[in-house]
């Protein structure tokens, strides 16, 4: 019994940042139809400017947070207009603005190692208190924080994308962009406001991600990959697919590597990821992935 | 009567294809004037190039609204002024619910009281829509869906309102249920440019029309003489 709520727990923690990954991948796809392979590294990102931002200005926590949150939404906006926009003016084919993206992901991957070094770095202890015990389990309490944050922010995103009049119209121009026109709705700057929201919600995951990871330049692509994984599981492009996709990825690598055997931990998201396709590429929420004939 | 929408040798380019060659149109205010023409004449060429919504690199000529040439301007720019349209597809957002639909209509507008009372005008309007308004869009049958874009159109309570085939795919009846509709929006005071199919619909509910071939505009005149013309009855009219 004591085994299971330790790795629950732990799968929980892992399965929301996931989650929150998963998230930023849906958002994209919805919005401009692609995958952009620099989504992985806007969590190195977010691990980067949370060090940046509490270690060498020595910011308070939640400043750090805030600003992170702030300079990777820029971030996200300036590569969707900078690069994405760029090349969709120029109508190129989808796929060739998916390659420009993985360019984007090692300019940034080797512009971390410059500015940052290729040793991991570790993201200072934040609370005073070092570790935490809930139900007997005892875990950082970063990772309990990371948990909570995870699901606050899911829960935010969510009301934002149902409840507020922008969010409605940010999932109106993703779904028909003429008839969002027509209303009124700024179309370019609702795409690019997405990819600066699944910029921000990765550099989040980043942030929570160094006190128990470290930092290091190839954290995102790592870490990423499997939240890409989650977002295929749940459903592509479905908000809560990617939420619910990201935490059963969590739960079901942290209970084989508990239960069967940690060498398998890194293989199984990308198992269960080939399964899916092959047996329900729809994923759980029923996303469209079949082309019609 | 003052012109509410000028256009002024409008041409439009997709690359190197010229679509529409050069056509002079005009609606007065409180007009109910319509466009027709066969498939691939240009109508909806025309019709999303006033609301903005074509590539603006293929615009040439000019577009006035209210004397001002907006030509230049983005879809969006282009509702802010009071333009809205009903697109040719209807074009609902499938996955948002009947009202929120209703509701992007007004996405502009900041006056809440008054949108309150413009969404109940839209459902006394069409009282299948309150049936519905809990539905998503996507599942209500095409009728239903041409009122959505309608009301969702009316919504931002526009000087000028676009509709581009309002009847296209849907019964004679559920036809007739929209043009009374688009005939009592018009004599509440709100101006419209239609496109139709069904020209001899298109006639009877307009006051004036133009006819529209391969790009250019070959005849403008009132309904009433458009129906007795002998070129109109034969090409558009079935005799
Ligand atoms: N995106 C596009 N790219 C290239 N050509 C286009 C495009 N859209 C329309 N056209 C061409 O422009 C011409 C006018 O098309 P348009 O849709 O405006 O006609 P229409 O009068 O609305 O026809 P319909 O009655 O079938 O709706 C057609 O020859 C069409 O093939
Ligand atoms: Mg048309």
């Amino acid at each position: 019994m004591q085994t299971f709520l330790t790795l629950l727990i732990s799968g929980l923690v892992i399965g929301g940042i996931y989650g929150l990954i998963a998230l930023g991948y849906s958002l994209i796809y919805r919005a401009s139809g692609l995958m952009s392979f620099a989504q992985g590294d806007m969590v190195t990102l977010g691990a980067y400017l949370g060090i940046f931002y509490y270690v060498w200005l020595g910011l308070p926590i939640l400043v750090a947070l805030v600003l992170t949150f702030i300079t990777a939404f820029l971030f996200g906006m300036a590569l969707e207009r900078g690069v994405i926009r760029t090349l969709l003016k120029k109508n190129v084919i989808p796929i060739y603005i998916v390659l420009a993206t993985i360019a984007v992901s090692y300019i940034i991957q080797n512009l971390a190692q410059a500015v940052f070094g290729s040793t991991t770095q570790w993201f200072p202890q934040v609370f005073p208190v070092a570790n935490l015990t809930l139900f007997g389990v005892t875990n950082q309490t970063e990772a309990y924080a990371s948990f909570v944050i995870s699901i606050i922010l899911m829960i935010a995103l969510h009301l934002f994308m149902t409840k507020t009049k922008f969010g409605t119209a940010m999932r109106g121009s993703a779904m028909d962009p003429l008839a969002a026109e027509s209303c009124g709705i700024n179309t370019s700057l609702s795409t690019g406001i997405t990819w600066g929201l699944a910029a921000s919600i990765a550099s989040l995951a980043g942030m929570m991600l160094g006190p128990m990871y470290g930092v290091f330049t190839t954290l995102g692509s790592t870490i990423g990959r499997k939240g890409f994984a989650g977002a295929v599981v749940g459903g592509y492009g479905n908000m809560y697919g990617a939420m619910i996709g990201g935490l059963l990825l969590g739960l079901a690598e942290t209970f084989v590597a508990g239960y069967i055997d940690g060498t398998y931990k890194n293989q199984i998201a990308y198992i269960i990821l080939i399964v899916f396709l092959f047996v329900k590429p729809t994923g759980i929420f029923n996303e469209k992935a079949i082309q019609d004939v | 009567m003052a012109k509410l929408l000028e256009l002024i040798d409008f041409h439009y380019y997709y690359g190197n294809i010229h679509s529409v060659k050069g056509i002079n149109l005009s609606v007065d205010e409180g007009e109910i004037v319509t466009l027709i023409g066969a498939n691939g004449a240009g109508k909806t060429t025309t019709m999303q190039s006033i609301s903005g919504l074509t590539a603006r690199r293929g615009v040439v000529g000019k577009i006035l609204f209210q004397g001002k040439e907006i030509q230049k301007y983005n879809g969006y720019k282009v509702a802010t002024l009071g333009i809205a349209q009903s697109l040719e597809g209807r074009h609902v957002f499938s996955q948002l619910t009947v009202e929120e639909n209703l509701m992007m209509g007004a996405y502009l507008r900041k006056d809440s009281k008054h949108i309150k009372d413009d969404l109940k005008n839209v459902y006394d309007r069409f009282p299948r829509l309150l049936e519905r308004r809990t539905q998503m869009a996507g599942t209500l049958s095409g009728g239903e869906q041409q009122m959505l874009a309608m009301g969702r159109a009316l919504m931002s309570r526009p000087k000028l309102l676009l509709l581009d085939e309002p009847s296209l795919g849907l019964a004679p009846l559920i036809t007739q249920e929209i043009f009374v509709a688009v005939r009592d929006i018009n004599k509440e005071g709100t101006t419209i440019l239609f496109v139709e199919q069904n020209s001899k619909i298109a006639l009877n509910t307009a006051s004036r029309g133009y006819v529209m071939q391969t790009g250019e505009i070959v005849m403008s005149d009132t309904s009433e003489n458009l129906l007795s013309n002998e070129e109109v009855k034969k090409a558009y009219l079935g005799g």
